[in-house]
């Protein structure tokens, strides 16, 4: 029997599997589509103080074994968000992680502090990494005095587990993952997209309205594969996993590299319980390898001598 | 067959038929019949075209039509990109990977006599199941259907054989009258009492904007089915919004694809 818990800060989750936000709606979608309660946890899609239309079309294009997304953090809001989408997240039985930004320092603290009112959530990850934002968002993550100060200022505010998400489009993201350590961050998740572009050349018209916009899926799984194991050499706290995972051996992969928990992405989008599947196919590699606790995967590559 | 532990959602779905229509068009026939028992006209399927990494995201597809005795459903679709330049080389016997039904078909029960549908090229592909059931409802049919060039409209005998009224036009003038489709629905509409129909529409960008002027101008009432580049297919990804108002936002898949003419936001 394998043990596939693992610890991030104060909370366990059964299993190292997430859903990662953007790409699970509010964690009620899915639900008539499997059990989401076999997973580790669910993150919400980010959620803004105020409501949010989102980015102008089109949103979303395919790359080579990847996609291009500018959303733009479109959603319904921390008011409605609370009022319409946690109560159905009541009885799940899994972790619930709710994932905020905001434009400012203040709006991340303002939301932070509605959200941790409500006992359901037990996690906050904190999106200072979206690509696809005039304010906040990357402009906030490549910056370490900011992330860091958006990080104290959310520690004050709850005991709540704290996850910082952050971007790879930095140039050192050691130095950003060590102030949201310093900050308070009881975990750092990454990678969010990957600055990515696309251009029509029969019409000569970006692949997105905003030009510019995240890459995801298996295309950037070797980017994020090192920004995890950097991260993880650089600081104490756990280190969440996300980048291309579309099975349980790339989930393995990256728990070697680093990671204590991953989280599905763009996988969901193609097959809608494909995160259910990395979480049994991680299960069997531990039953073939003999391997009795999945926290044992976590760092553990063999370095070249 | 229904996957592991999926509820409703993704079929392993058997080719029983695949037929080039021509040039670039094809249909496809899949033994399906939960999908077929289920849908309505108006909805679409999310295909997997491949289960490697490249291409990556389902494609979306109308159902052209269904057969719920033998269980089977039709996809028509054009080749135009990777993904369906993949699924064009499929044969017969080959399984094809379905999500759906999906989304929210046309409303048909609306008291309405007299449909009046108009499509334009690969638009065409979901009104053949709504004509389907709207005969069989017993509801008059005019169908105006537009195309670059006649060898992209098909069926024609198996049309001419119902009491749907027909009317072709075709960009070349190779089939029916010569130039838009909708040049000849302002002289339909003036026939019409508004109250007794209800118009459809499916096709390309221009060719709604020009239907959703006259239907401002009027007041019929229209449905539109939206296309839109979709990820997920099920309202999570926010990818597919179509604009409502210059900062509001509904989504194709979930909210749609079908939608009031009248409420989006459209542009020539």
């Amino acid at each position: 029997m394998v043990d596939l818990s693992v610890q991030i800060g104060s909370l366990q989750l059964k299993n190292p599997i997430m859903t990662a936000s953007g790409t699970f709606g509010y964690g009620t979608e899915y639900m008539q589509y499997f059990d989401v309660n076999k997973l580790g946890g669910i993150i919400t899609k980010t959620v803004t103080l105020e409501e949010r239309p989102g980015n102008p079309l089109p949103r979303i294009a395919e790359t080579t074994a990847g996609m291009l997304n500018s959303i733009g953090l479109a959603n319904v809001g921390m008011e409605r968000f609370i009022k319409e989408k946690l109560p159905e997240l009541e009885s799940l039985n899994t972790a619930v992680i709710v994932n905020i930004a905001g434009n400012t320092i203040d709006e991340y603290q303002e939301t932070a502090a509605r959200i941790q009112k409500h006992k359901r959530v037990d996690a906050i990850e904190v999106n200072v990494s979206c690509p696809n934002v005039e304010r906040g968002g990357l402009a906030f993550g490549s910056d370490a005095a900011i992330t860091n100060r958006v990080t104290q200022k959310i520690r004050t505010e709850t005991e709540k587990v704290i996850i910082v998400k952050l971007t790879p489009n930095v140039t050192d993201i050691c130095s950003i993952a060590r102030a949201a350590a310093d900050g308070g961050a009881d975990a750092v998740s990454l990678i969010n997209t990957v600055l990515g572009m696309g251009i029509d050349v029969k019409t000569r018209k970006p692949l997105i309205g905003r030009v510019v916009g995240g890459l995801s899926g298996p295309a950037i799984k070797p980017i994020a594969l090192a920004r995890v194991f950097q991260v993880s050499q650089a600081v104490s706290i756990p280190v969440i996993g996300l980048g291309g995972i579309m099975n349980g051996l790339d989930a393995a992969e990256f728990m070697m590299a680093g990671a204590a928990a991953v989280q599905v992405g763009t996988l969901n989008f193609i097959d809608p319980a494909g995160a259910l599947r990395v979480v049994n196919e991680l299960k069997s590699y531990c039953e073939k390898n003999q391997i009795e606790n999945v926290s044992t995967l976590t760092g553990s590559m063999e370095k070249p001598t | 067959m229904l996957h592991c532990e999926v509820e409703k959602v993704t079929y392993s779905c058997i080719i029983s038929e695949h037929v080039k229509i021509s040039g670039d068009i094809f249909s496809m026939t899949l033994n399906a019949a939960e999908i077929a028992e289920a849908a309505r006209p108006g909805q679409f399927l999310q295909v997997r075209v491949s289960t490697s990494i490249d291409p990556l995201l389902r494609r979306p597809f109308s159902i052209h039509r269904i057969n719920r005795k033998k269980g089977q459903i039709m996809l028509l679709y054009r080749v135009i990109g990777k993904g369906t330049a993949i699924l064009a080389q499929k044969v017969v016997g080959e399984e094809v990977d379905v999500m759906g039904p999906l989304g929210n078909g046309f409303s048909i029960q609306k008291p309405f006599n007299h449909a009046l549908i108009v499509a334009g090229g690969m638009g065409s592909a979901p009104v053949f199941f709504l004509m389907d059931e709207l005969r069989s409802m017993g509801k008059n049919i005019s169908f105006l259907w537009g195309a670059k060039t006649g060898c992209e409209i098909f069926s024609i005998d198996e049309l001419k054989q119902t009491d749907i009224n027909l009317l072709l036009a075709t960009e070349d003038g190779t089939l029916g009258e010569t130039g838009f489709v909708t040049d000849c629905l302002q002289r339909y509409l003036e026939d019409f009492n508004p109250s007794e129909v209800m118009g459809f529409v499916c096709g390309p960008a221009a060719m709604i904007y020009t239907v959703q002027k006259m239907a401002l101008e009027t007041s019929f009432e229209w449905q539109v089915s939206v296309e839109e580049r979709m990820a997920c297919g099920v309202g999570v990804c926010m990818g597919c919004a179509v604009p409502i108002s210059t900062n509001d936002f509904k989504l194709v898949c979930k909210d749609g694809p079908v939608f009031d003419l009248k409420e989006i936001v459209c542009h020539g």
